[in-house]
Formats: structure tokens, sequence, C-alpha cells
């Protein structure tokens, strides 16, 4: 049912002109991938150096709440571009997308990364004061730090992997694949 | 060696005679000769074991792939924290020596980290990249970035931020994200090309 909704939904964005054009135009969809592959730098590597602040490896002597404080917005309008252009490379080739078990990994990486960031932002805000000088974040804290290391590093891995037809409805996988990719019997459009 | 008067123009002068034989290898026949003399390099490259595994399995040459951007965004994030500081737009109340100190540490072992695995994917595909003028560019865009970073940005900014004019730490900090990001752009675009 629900693998069912979500390729009807992709069939009729697949069947728009602006995502054959986009897909189809060799500047526009390499400009857009280029941006959402640099869009990284403002997004992942400043998290990683926030996330590095509060293991202690990264700008110890600095406040941890100026750190995170400081460097939250550069990063989401580094977040923002990536979403937008990702939105985008979606639309440009939806069925495929849809139906790539590395797109549907990386969609609920994403998930869990966005429920530790807010965790760990609740977290930080009830109890920095108490530690702001301090070179390394309370366990918890530091915890949350590791876990979003961890889920920027396979959500990356995931991203770089939808380049990857392995596992595409188009080579008829079979089992748990086939139902996690989201495979229809019978289907003609890939 | 040089006269005393010309002491404090030191780097100006060697900045300006790398600027020079770079240009004179660039617009002469030294340029393609060295470009031919590389060929037989690059086909080892394909055939040494990094080469073989990286051709053996995609999987593993996507994973080292997805390491590279990793380490891109790390030297990127540092890179981007410590120029945003020198322009003024980021971080304005941490001391501006401590922070670029602390995010060098990072841009270095990101710089690492993305040639390491840059040069397990260059051996796996060698032989198509040798002849792709935009991988040629990168590595030039690269060598202009290092030799920027560690000869011109860090000694000068080194010497004493206060004594410089705003507008020459400025001016420094266009450059090194202008020649990085043009590392950054033209490897990426390297893969839509050949």
């Amino acid at each position: 049912m629900f693998n069912q909704l979500v390729y009807e939904f992709a069939l009729w964005l697949d069947a728009g002109r602006w995502s054959t054009l986009l897909h189809e135009s060799y500047y526009m969809y390499s400009w857009v991938e280029t941006t959402h592959v640099l869009s990284l730098i403002p997004s992942v590597g400043i998290l990683f150096l926030i996330d590095l602040r509060m293991l202690g490896l990264a700008l110890p002597q600095v406040p941890a709440s100026v750190i995170a404080g400081r460097l939250q917005w550069p990063m989401f309008i580094g977040f923002g571009l990536m979403v937008t252009t990702g939105l985008l490379l979606f639309y440009a080739i939806p069925v495929r997308s849809a139906q790539s078990v590395w797109f549907r990994l990386k969609v609920i990486l994403l998930l869990g990364a966005a429920l530790n960031a807010i965790v760990f932002h609740y977290r930080m805000k009830r109890s920095v004061a108490h530690w702001d000088n301090a070179a390394v974040a309370p366990k918890a804290l530091r915890r949350g730090a590791l876990l979003s290391l961890l889920f920027w590093t396979l959500i990356v891995i995931c991203g770089r992997l939808i380049a990857y037809d392995w596992f595409d409805c188009s080579h008829g996988p079979s089992g748990f694949i086939a139902v996690f990719a989201g495979c229809i019997e019978g289907q003609t459009e890939f | 060696m040089l006269p005393t008067f010309l002491n404090s123009w030191r780097r100006s002068i060697a900045t300006l005679a790398v600027s020079g034989v770079a240009l004179g290898f660039g617009f002469s026949a030294w340029r393609v000769n060295a470009w031919e003399a590389l060929q037989p390099l690059f086909a080892w490259m394909e055939t040494s074991w990094l080469g073989a595994i990286g051709k053996t399995w995609g999987g593993v040459f996507a994973v080292v792939e997805a390491m590279h951007l990793l380490a891109m965004a790390m030297l990127g994030g540092a890179l981007l924290v410590s120029d945003g500081r020198l322009l003024g737009w980021l971080l304005r109340d941490v001391p501006v020596t401590l922070l670029l100190c602390r995010a060098h540490r990072v841009f270095v072992i990101g710089l690492v980290a993305a040639l390491a695995t840059g040069m397990f994917m260059a051996c796996a595909v060698a032989t198509k990249i040798y002849f792709l003028p935009v991988f040629w560019i990168k590595m030039l865009a690269l060598a202009v970035g290092v030799l920027f970073t560690f000869a011109i940005k860090r000694p000068l900014l080194a010497d004493g931020i206060e004594d410089l004019h705003p507008w020459v730490v400025r001016a420094v900090a266009v450059a090194s994200l202008t020649v990085w990001f043009t590392v950054a752009a033209s490897g990426r675009w390297i893969g839509f090309s050949g």
C-alpha cells in the first residue's frame, strides 16, 4: 500500500515537463548536483566542528555555547541549500530515487539525525550554564555528538551509493531488498 | 641572502618568483613534456594494488568516495569558520589567533584525509583522469591552495594580524575561500567528465 502510493506519487512527478527538463539538462543537473555536494561544507563541515568541540577535540578553549550558538546560522543556511538541491535532484529522477534502497536508508538516517539534533539541542540548552567553559561536554552530550558524526557519515555514504544501480527495481531484486526498495510487481516504468 | 632593505619584501618576491615560474611552465612546451612524461606513472597507478582494489570492488570505491566528501566537508568547514572570522562575519568575539590556530588543525586533518582518499580514487581511474583537463585544473588549484595556505596565509597571519591592513586580511580570506572552492568544485566536475 505504502510502496504503491510512493510509486504513484513518483510517477506523477516524473510526468511533469520540468522534471524531464532538469534531468536531461547536462549543465543544470550537474550544477544542482555540484551545489548539493558543496553544501556539505557549510552544513556538515560546520556541524562536525561543533560535534568535535563537544568531544573536546576542536577549539576546547572557546565556550561551547559560543561555538554552537554562533555557528548554527551559517550551518542552517548550508542545510537549507542541501535540502533544496536534494529535493530538486529527487524531482529530476523521482521513480528511480523513490525506489532506491540507499535513498530510503538515507531518509531514515536523516530522520534519526534530526531527532538526535533536537534531543542534543534541548539537553545542551538545559545544562550548558554548568559546563560552558569545560573542554569536554557531559557524557550525554558527548554521546549525542558521536551519534551525530556517525549519522552524517552514514548519510553521506548512502547519498553516494544512490548513484549505483546494484539493487534497482529494473534488475528485479527479490526478497527483503525488493520490499525495502518498494518495487511494484509488473511495474513498467523505472 | 637578500639585501637588508629587501628583507621585509622577501615573501612578496618569493611569491612573484613562484608565480613567474608557474606561468612560464604553463605557457611553454615544458607543460606538454611534463604531461607526457607522467603517462607511465598513471598507467602504473592503475595496475597497482590500490588501483586493482578500486576497480574490482565498486562498493569500496563508493565508500572511499564518501570519505573523500566527508574530508572535504571537514577541511571546508574549518576554512569557512577561520576565513569567516578574518572577514569579520563569524565568531567576532573569539580571539582571532586562537581560532585560526585551532581551526587549522582540523583543516590539516581534513586535508590529509582528502589526499589519502583522493589518491586511492585516482589509482582506480588513473588512465581516464590523465586525459581529463578538469583533473589537471583540480591538481593545479590544489597545489595553489596548499602553497597559498602554508607559504603565504599562515606565515603572513602568524607575524601579527594587528599589524596588517584590514583589507589585506580580508583579501587573504577571500583568496583562500576562492582557491579552495575551485578545488572542491573542479573535483566534483571530474565525475561529470570523460
